[in-house]
């Protein structure tokens, strides 16, 4: 298929995207539960290409939208810039991207048509459940959602505090799914509403994504009675805006990313007074770090290593938790198994308990049903397939894999709905379904490392903590554009470098002399080795055998745009027509004003501008050409000038020989910071020299 | 390897402006890793036909291709119909690949985009010097393994001459004396007093002079002779 087009599906394919299935995956790519090709979006912004990035985002993840203000991000976790500084900030740039979409994003949505005949009821619509119905709307099947709270989302709609997840953005990945022509049945309960049975009549097959809706409880003395809450239904009191009565003191049990929701709702429900108690100490607590800095900032205590022995009550009024001090959380195999020293207690005051600490299914709706539950209580299910014990009845999401991610919900979704599609086209499943673990390129080598210039992560701007505490709104300040672009060029675009075309090359050793990394080596041909590869593009121009090409764009794309660019040359001009190649690395796209007879080519790095380029751009009429890099100083990719300059220089001479003044083509530098419009002047001043020498005569 | 150069674009243009259509034909073995003649340089030098073209008003087409050489049949057959679809072309290839080339191409004429420089090694990148004349009959055991035939600038056999300066030639500073370098490498091997030899006047039979020369490897004719008589030959490399 060609690159950059949308299949029937609705599945877009980013330029590269067949090759990359056969090498290596980024570190990011491969650390997303769905895949999504952080590289390639990344590198689309910073362009300043956002739908194309876009495209590529929600290609994979049908909810993200959602993920780009909630998701854990492993993605950054494994960004091979850890080892250089901070990792790029992705799901800052998802956000961006999305938002700055949104248009076109709502333009697109379209009805598929129902070409399969057949249908599918699916059980819950959370990620995994919305991932399944939008990957088999696609494929033309009809699908209904049967949904138990009055909105669709699941656990995004229903627990996810709105101060972390804007419901307006959740509404948007859910349109999205819902405008392709899937039947919504909201306060509709299985088992309470309609029965199983009812659902595998009537669909050809049946998918349980119903997550972990219920809240684990304590059993310690005192736990039942006023004043002490379970997480869901306090998350589910906060999301629907019932505001609950919690007193003036609120202590949450529990130390994961769900006591954090709730420790930070009671805040912004107006408590002054939140603590939390758990069993770990600060490293050991299952919340991410940021969560737990960002509830510590909104004035949460913690209370680390206490273990919750007893709900002390006055009059059936709860007073406070007794705790016991824990003596350690795991036993010497690394198994969660707590013990305590009960010489050790203490009371800690509330006037109101929550207990976070943990989430089962509901599972009573398949009592009586051909689906089999296990005897710890779990539903049965095969990995493979994602089947149940039940013919025609699959599985998705959290009920069957545990309490994990929204993204992670999402990948076992997609793969639901493909073992779904396989079955009713009778297919074999099992074997069929795509690996999760992919090949990772793996750490930059040191020698790398010292190459790379330390640029600090953009940091995002939050809300003062005194101002979002009194608020249910989103407290996080996305990127502008100047932000996100100077971050997306952070991005050393992983996997997303140099390929050889074996066939083509001759061994002649260029790439392997000219690449600043030392990525090419090259026996009885050169291979560029991706863990080494920036991705720079300055060997591509080089190569004698045009033999390589690069995986995250196209090579000859500046030549073959060249001539749209450039447009008609209007013989009666006044002012010559420059074709301005510039470095976007610092500066993005946007923005800066040229004069109007400047016509822009931004270029990721000037390393990646061919000779072929710049006499294309005299070729379709240019009367001058200007080659504006930042400088050495600021530079992405250290050790490129060299060849920039020599083929400037190259080019130069060739102007030469075809009686051309050399001076038609320069290399300027530009830099950001420094006041005014730098590219502006620069393109200017150069306009006027290449005025002086004359217009070129156009045929 | 074999060496080329670029020729001036008004060389290759008083060869090209009569044409209509032109392919420009790189050749990507040894004419590409000196950077004269491989599919790069192809596209390079159709990009200033074309420039060249537009400065004369002419309407020219000119496009570029590549193969692995034009010194094998193998390589360039596959697209030779589509080669030979062109009023001209330029083959970027060394002489070799330009004479082969022209002997299968029918009515349609092959010009040389480069010229053949030497037989020559890669001193430094981007730097290329010769080595070796192919003159048929190798002598360099006798020479501390360096020949006076290429490297010599009058090809002397017996000795350096009276213009010997330190190391250097009388033709350019640039040019070392190979027998200067012979000397000082034979002193290095132990092996000088071999110098003093008395050797037979050298045969050229074996050079150009014994006009133009054929290698023929018998057993491998002898095994393409018998694939010749199979009804389907392999095809050889691609």
């Amino acid at each position: 298929m060609t690159p950059g087009q949308t299949k029937e599906t609705g599945t877009y394919r980013p330029y590269g995207a067949d090759i990359k299935e056969t090498r290596p995956y980024s570190p990011c790519r491969a650390a997303c539960p769905a895949h999504t090709d952080v590289q390639a979006y990344v590198g689309l912004i910073a362009q300043g290409r956002y739908t194309e990035a876009f495209e590529v985002i929600t290609s994979v993840n049908p909810i993200a939208s959602v993920c780009s203000m909630i998701c854990h991000h492993p993605c950054e976790q494994s960004c091979r810039r850890c080892s250089v500084d901070e990792p790029l900030a992705v799901r800052h740039l998802k956000r961006f991207a999305l938002e700055k979409s949104a248009d076109y994003r709502r333009n697109k949505r379209r009805l598929v048509g129902k070409t399969k005949n057949k249908s599918i009821g699916i059980i819950g619509s959370g990620p995994s459940g919305l991932s399944a119905a939008r990957d088999l709307s696609d494929l033309g099947y009809g699908v209904t959602i049967y949904e138990r709270h009055p909105v669709l989302g699941g656990m995004l709609a229903s627990a996810i505090p709105p101060y972390r997840l804007p419901r307006e953005v959740l509404k948007e990945d859910i349109d999205d799914v819902i405008s392709k022509g899937v039947e919504v049945r909201t306060n509709c309960e299985i088992g309470r509403d309609v029965k199983l049975e009812e659902l595998t009549k009537k669909h050809d097959a049946v998918l349980i994504a119903i997550g972990l809706s219920q809240s684990r409880s304590l059993n310690i003395p005192g736990v039942e009675g006023p004043g002490v809450l379970l997480a869901i239904p306090f998350l589910e009191d906060v999301a629907f805006d019932r505001r609950p009565d919690l007193g003036n003191k609120v202590l949450v049990i529990g130390g994961g990313n769900v006591a954090m929701d709730v420790a930070r709702s009671a805040r912004r429900l107006g408590v002054r007074d939140v603590s939390m108690v758990c069993l770990e100490s600060a490293e050991e607590m299952p919340a991410w770090k940021w969560e737990v800095d960002e509830a510590v900032e909104e004035g949460v205590r913690i209370n680390h290593r206490w273990g919750p022995k007893e709900v002390r009550r006055q009059e059936g009024k709860v007073q406070g938790l007794e705790v016991v001090k824990v003596r350690s959380v795991f036993d010497a195999n690394g198994r969660f198994n707590p013990s305590f020293d009960n010489d050790q207690t203490t009371l800690i005051e509330a006037d109101t308990i929550i207990i976070t600490i943990g989430q089962m299914s509901n599972l009573s709706f398949l009592k009586d049903s051909p689906v089999k539950i296990d005897v710890r209580g779990r539903l049965e299910w095969n990995p493979a397939t994602q089947t149940s014990s039940s013919k025609n009845v699959f599985v998705a999401g959290e009920v069957v894999t545990g309490p994990g991610s929204a993204i992670a919900a999402v990948a076992s979704g997609h793969r639901a709905a493909l073992a779904i599609h396989l079955h009713l086209q009778g297919e074999a499943v099992e074997g069929a379904l795509p690996l999760q673990e992919k090949e990772k390129i793996s750490q930059m080598p040191p020698e790398v490392l010292e190459m790379i210039s330390r640029e600090p992560r953009l940091k995002i701007k939050h809300l003062a903590p005194e101002v979002r505490c009194d608020t249910m709104t989103h407290f996080e300040i996305g990127y502008d554009e100047e932000e996100a672009l100077r971050e997306a060029g952070r991005c050393r675009g992983c996997g997303g470098g140099a390929v050889v075309d074996t066939q083509k090359c001759m061994a002649c050793l260029t790439c392997q002399r000219i690449c600043p990394y030392g990525a090419p080596v090259v026996t009885s041909v050169s291979e560029i080795r991706p863990e080494y590869c920036q991705a720079c593009g300055l060997c591509a121009p080089e190569c004698p055998g045009q033999a390589i090409s690069m995986v995250s764009y196209d090579v000859k794309e500046i030549s073959e745009t060249l001539p749209s660019v450039v447009g008609r040359v209007d013989p009666k001009r006044q002012e010559p027509v420059i074709v301005a190649f510039l470095c976007t690395h610092h500066v993005g796209v946007f923005g800066f004003d040229l004069p109007k007879n400047v016509r822009k080519v931004p270029v990721h790095c000037t390393s990646r501008i061919d000779i072929l380029d710049l006499l294309k751009a005299f070729e379709t009429g240019a009367d001058g050409v200007a080659v504006v890099r930042c400088n050495d100083g600021t530079c992405k990719y250290r050790g490129i000038e060299k060849g920039v300059k020599a083929r400037v220089k190259r080019g130069q001479e060739m102007l030469g020989m075809l009686g051309m003044e050399p001076g038609r083509l320069e290399l300027l530098s530009a830099e950001a910071g420094r006041g005014g419009n730098p590219w502006a002047a620069v393109c200017d001043d150069f306009s006027g020299r290449v005025k002086q020498l004359g217009l070129r005569a156009v045929r | 390897m074999i060496v080329g150069s670029q020729k001036p674009i008004e060389e290759i243009w008083s060869m090209v402006k009569d044409f209509k259509k032109v392919l420009v034909f790189g050749c990507n073995t040894c004419v590409a890793i000196c950077h004269a003649g491989g599919e790069k340089e192809a596209a390079t030098i159709a990009s200033l036909i074309r420039m060249r073209a537009g400065q004369e008003g002419k309407a020219m087409e000119v496009n570029h291709m590549g193969v692995m050489r034009h010194c094998e049949p193998e390589y360039f057959d596959p697209v030779i119909e589509e080669v030979k679809s062109y009023d001209l072309v330029l083959s970027t290839a060394c002489g070799v690949g330009v004479n082969f080339l022209s002997d299968r191409t029918g009515t349609i004429p092959v010009y040389p985009g480069i010229n053949t420089s030497f037989y020559g090694a890669v001193e430094a990148p981007g730097f290329f010097k010769e080595l070796c004349a192919g003159c048929g009959d190798c002598i360099v055991h006798l020479t501390g393994g360096l020949c006076p035939i290429a490297r010599c600038s009058k090809t002397l056999m017996n000795g350096p001459c009276g213009g010997t300066n330190h190391g250097k030639c009388e033709v350019s500073n640039e040019v070392d004396c190979v027998w200067y370098l012979i000397v000082e490498r034979m002193k290095k091997l132990g092996t000088l007093e071999k110098l003093s030899e008395v050797l037979p006047p050298r045969n050229w039979s074996t050079s150009r002079d014994g006009g133009p020369r054929r290698v023929s490897v018998e057993h491998i004719r002898e095994y393409e002779e018998q694939e010749a008589q199979k009804p389907e030959t392999a095809g050889g490399k691609k």
